[in-house]
């Protein structure tokens, strides 16, 4: 099997490359012989692909320590499930995962073709097939798994401790599955150019392609959050380092395109925005994985330095400069006739949020880069770390929250005064109400007051909108309020998703806002000595050292503490803290010891105890730290990827009528058909 | 795009799969006991460079008490970085994962510093004289410095005013058309068309408001 495995990789290569050949060959010659073969070509690429794929797994689950891959990723005793998750746990590995992601969303994209969008097909396959030869090629020359080592060690290096956590087997999988999912709106865009295609028939075919990028970044995302916060032991999810940032900016202008694709669907405009917004996205995300595996930025979350980030580098050069040359061809066909009719429509606020976005975007890119164009002007290396990033994006952070609650007031095309009265009163109130009460409450902090008030007029523009809609159908067909809500959601996917999208949004922005208030406090505690403390919320907590255990468990060597927890006199729980030496089968120790953090969870506030350092007597030195609302965040991103997966739930076979013009603007062509 | 039957059956395929492999987790138990080697790839969990981290030693002010409560020591180790690769700052690396032997000695600087009479102003530029302007967790606000900051804001300034022009440049082509009585179109339409998707296009609106 890892010899069928190791010759698949590059069989793979050949048929990536026939692929893109036959593919683009057989749409400019419309020859329909080739652009069979070029769609097959994609089904053979995701079967060698696969069979690459299994032939590393069996490797890997085998200890065939032949492999240099294997031997540095992994070792005898590691447990099966981060044997599965090595795969895309080093450099060469996870090339080879994002081949696979590829090729397999490759197939489904030519499969989706096969009955629509015949003129687009073959450039869609082509465009796929070109970028998957890229990464095949980068992983067969670049950072081959199969690479074998001259001798046979004994055992493996091991998995780094801080991937031996659930986080690590799935969060990096979901960023993968968001990343590359950007590749085939980019595909449908290039397709769309070429054949000069560009009314709304491409971009009905990319927003589910985007929303599944989106909704597996949101994900993975929050993911990684959780896991840095649980694994990592710094107390906190987001340290703006540049790996995360990475992943963040094809989000950011994701959430943008699919704010601003209503708008060419609505109203046909926007089109060289749009496809300028799908290209960044697919950019972007390219140029995250450069960033992560190029070893150009200082991050700890990168892969080694490796000569792979010279081919994503030229990549990426590359398919900026082809991109740019054929919209720069296709401005003509990219003009609109269509208009804004006022600074007070839906549409505007949506530009509006999308410029907020794209500032966001480019102040993370510009923070993240910023130490490279510092060093290449000033000769002078310079850190941004997270007072940086947090100086700049914060205020933004928030104009982005208050355009959330802005939007879906508006009316489209134009709002008149009247109708923005009515419709703004609620959600102001509610900001202004929720602000109130956190002064009254003794709240000073400026940030953390302008968030919850916003939160508070976000959720009033949010529950307004159920309530109306809900009562609407109340009216209109008499049926009970669980009903009515249900078949509001279920009829209005996109709009009602959308707003529970936003509802995640706030109790994300809100448990930020929470960390205003966290505390933090380094204690030494022998055994039987205690700690008391006042936490952010007034609860008086008391923690007695239960004293040092240690004890050797699967792949490693666990120091622990255990501390007897009290709040207001009131036992809570004991709280165990552990420091990890893993080990090889042999017993040598593999990595430096690793934090295992002990947290109370609440939706309050966690408690958040990392042992420090174990020293004389038993002695041990403690971080106790105070995170409120941190929970939420977790919350928050599951409302999001809930809200997401309700908007991108596929609809049934019938064809639901939608309402006014939005179901015709798939194409001109339809909305002609439709009018006669 | 897979249908519904096809998106539940890959979901939940999907679903059993993951909770199969972390049900694995605490299934492969192996034998381990204390070994005294060294790693056998001298793997460690970031790669540390001992030679990055440079004394800072200033010589105590005379008649010194320390002019920096705890907070505000521990402030003031939030802005400086640690000078392992972790990319954390020294408050916060050095009781973090990654068993830094680095943070705790700059730790130990900061405090002697701190015991000698020192402020934080002085303490960050012992901290810059010796290592540079990047042993600051953020660049400091002036000089080239300064467009870091400013450079994201510019940008977004620039592009609401592009945005702002834009629409009101839309907004009076939109007028003109319509005084003009010929409403461009992305699509050659009749009147009885248009009046057709104005009607749906008003339903929605009302829709919307509903």
């Amino acid at each position: 099997m890892i010899l069928i495995g190791e010759l698949s990789l590059w069989v793979a290569l050949l048929m990536a490359a026939w692929s893109a050949t036959a593919s683009f060959a057989g749409g400019y010659l419309r020859r329909d012989d080739l652009i069979a073969s070029g769609e097959r070509g994609v089904y053979a690429t995701l079967a060698f692909v696969a069979l690459a794929s299994a032939g590393l797994w069996t490797a890997i689950i085998t200890s065939d320590f032949s492999f240099k891959y294997v031997a540095s990723f992994t070792s005898s005793n590691l447990p099966l499930v981060y044997k599965i998750a090595a795969f895309w746990g080093g450099q060469a590995g996870s090339m080879l995962f994002w081949c696979l992601i590829l090729s397999g969303y490759a197939a489904l994209a030519v499969f989706s073709t096969r009955t629509r969008n015949r003129e687009l097909a073959p450039f869609v396959a082509g465009t796929l097939g070109v970028v998957s030869l890229f990464f095949l090629a980068a992983t067969c020359f670049g950072a081959n798994p199969y690479e074998r080592l001259d001798w046979v060690p004994q055992d493996g290096r091991g998995m780094n401790p801080q991937l031996q956590n659930p986080g690590m087997a799935i969060h990096p999988p979901n960023l993968y599955l968001g990343y590359v999912a950007t590749t085939v709106p980019f595909a449908f865009a290039i397709a769309a150019l070429i054949t000069r295609r560009l009314d709304g028939e491409w971009l009905a075919a990319v927003r589910r392609w985007a929303l599944l990028s989106w909704f597996f970044l949101t994900v993975g995302i929050t993911l990684g959050m959780w896991w840095a916060y649980v694994e990592l032991g710094w107390g906190g999810y987001w340290a703006w380092d540049p790996v995360e940032n990475a992943s963040l900016l094809p989000w950011l202008t994701g959430t943008a395109f699919l704010h601003s694709i209503m708008i060419q669907e609505k109203r046909g405009m926007l089109r060289k925005w749009n496809v300028t917004l799908v290209a960044t996205t697919f950019f972007l995300s390219i140029f995250g994985t450069f960033i992560t595996r190029s070893g150009i930025i200082e991050s700890v979350h990168s892969f080694a330095q490796s000569p792979v980030g010279n081919w994503f580098a030229g990549f990426l050069v590359v398919a900026i400069v082809a991109t740019g040359i054929l919209v720069s061809r296709r401005l003509k066909d990219l003009e609109t006739t269509a208009t804004l009719e006022s600074m007070l429509s839906r549409e505007a606020a949506f530009l509006y949020n999308n410029l907020v976005l794209m500032g966001i975007a480019f102040s993370v890119l510009w923070g993240t880069l910023f130490p490279i164009i510092s060093e290449a002007v000033r000769g002078t290396k310079i850190t941004v770390g997270p007072p940086f990033f947090n100086t700049v994006n914060i205020p933004l952070g928030l104009l982005l929250l208050g355009l959330t609650g802005v939007g879906p007031l508006i009316a489209w095309r134009r709002a008149s005064m009247p109708n923005l009265k009515r419709q703004f009163a609620v959600p102001v109130a509610s900001g202004l109400t929720t602000g109130a009460m956190l002064v009254a409450l003794g709240m000073r902090d400026a940030y953390a007051l302008v968030a919850y008030t916003l939160a508070g007029f976000v959720t009033g523009t949010i529950v307004q909108e159920f309530v109306k809609g809900t009562g609407a159908r109340r009216r209109m067909h008499g049926e009970g309020v669980v009903v009515a809500l249900g078949r509001l959601i279920a009829r209005n996917r996109r709009r009602y998703g959308g707003y529970i999208v936003h509802m995640g949004i706030v109790v994300l922005f809100s448990a930020f806002a929470g960390l205003a208030f966290k505390t933090e406090h380094d204690v030494t505690l022998a055994p039987g000595e205690m700690f008391e403390v006042r936490d952010p919320y007034g609860h008086q907590w008391r923690f007695v050292s239960q004293g040092i255990s240690r004890d050797a468990k699967l792949n490693r060597i666990i120091t622990a503490i255990g501390l007897e927890a009290t709040r207001d006199g009131k036992p809570v729980a004991i709280v165990t803290s552990e420091k990890r030496q893993h080990v090889d089968s042999r017993g040598f120790p593999t990595f430096e010891p690793s934090t295992e953090v002990g947290i109370l969870e609440s939706a309050q506030q966690d408690v958040y105890i990392v042992l420090a350092g174990v020293i004389a007597d038993e002695t041990a030195e403690i971080r106790i730290s105070f995170n409120p609302l941190v929970w939420w965040v977790w919350f928050g991103g599951g409302i999001m990827a809930f809200g997401g997966l309700i908007v991108m739930w596929p609809s049934a076979r019938r064809e639901r009528t939608q309402s006014g013009y939005v179901a015709v603007m798939r194409s001109e062509a339809e909305i002609v058909a439709a009018a006669r | 795009m897979p249908t519904r039957r096809e998106f539940l059956i890959l979901a939940g395929g999907a679903l059993v799969a993951a909770r199969h492999a972390l049900a694995q987790e605490g299934g492969t138990a192996a034998p381990a006991s204390a070994g005294q080697g060294a790693a056998p790839l001298g793997a460690t969990n970031v790669a540390m460079d001992p030679d990055s981290y440079l004394e800072v030693r200033r010589p105590p002010k005379p008649g010194a008490t320390p002019r920096l409560t705890v907070a505000q020591r521990d402030e003031l180790e939030h802005q400086i970085a640690c000078a392992c690769p972790c990319v954390l700052d020294v408050y916060t690396c050095r009781t973090t994962d990654f068993s830094c032997g680095i943070s705790p000695a700059m730790h130990r600087d900061v405090l002697r510093l701190v015991e000698g009479g020192y402020t934080a102003d002085e303490i960050i530029a012992a901290f810059v004289d010796r290592y540079g302007e990047r042993i600051l967790m953020a660049p400091r606000k002036r000089g080239f410095n300064l467009v870091g900051y400013v450079m994201p804001f510019a940008a977004l300034g620039t592009g609401a005013l592009l945005l702002t022009a834009m629409i009101r440049r839309w907004g009076r082509r939109g007028a003109t058309a319509l005084h003009d009585g010929v409403c461009e179109l992305p699509v050659d339409v009749s009147a009885e068309e248009l009046a057709r998707v104005s009607a749906a296009v008003r339903d929605d609106n009302e829709d919307a408001r509903a």
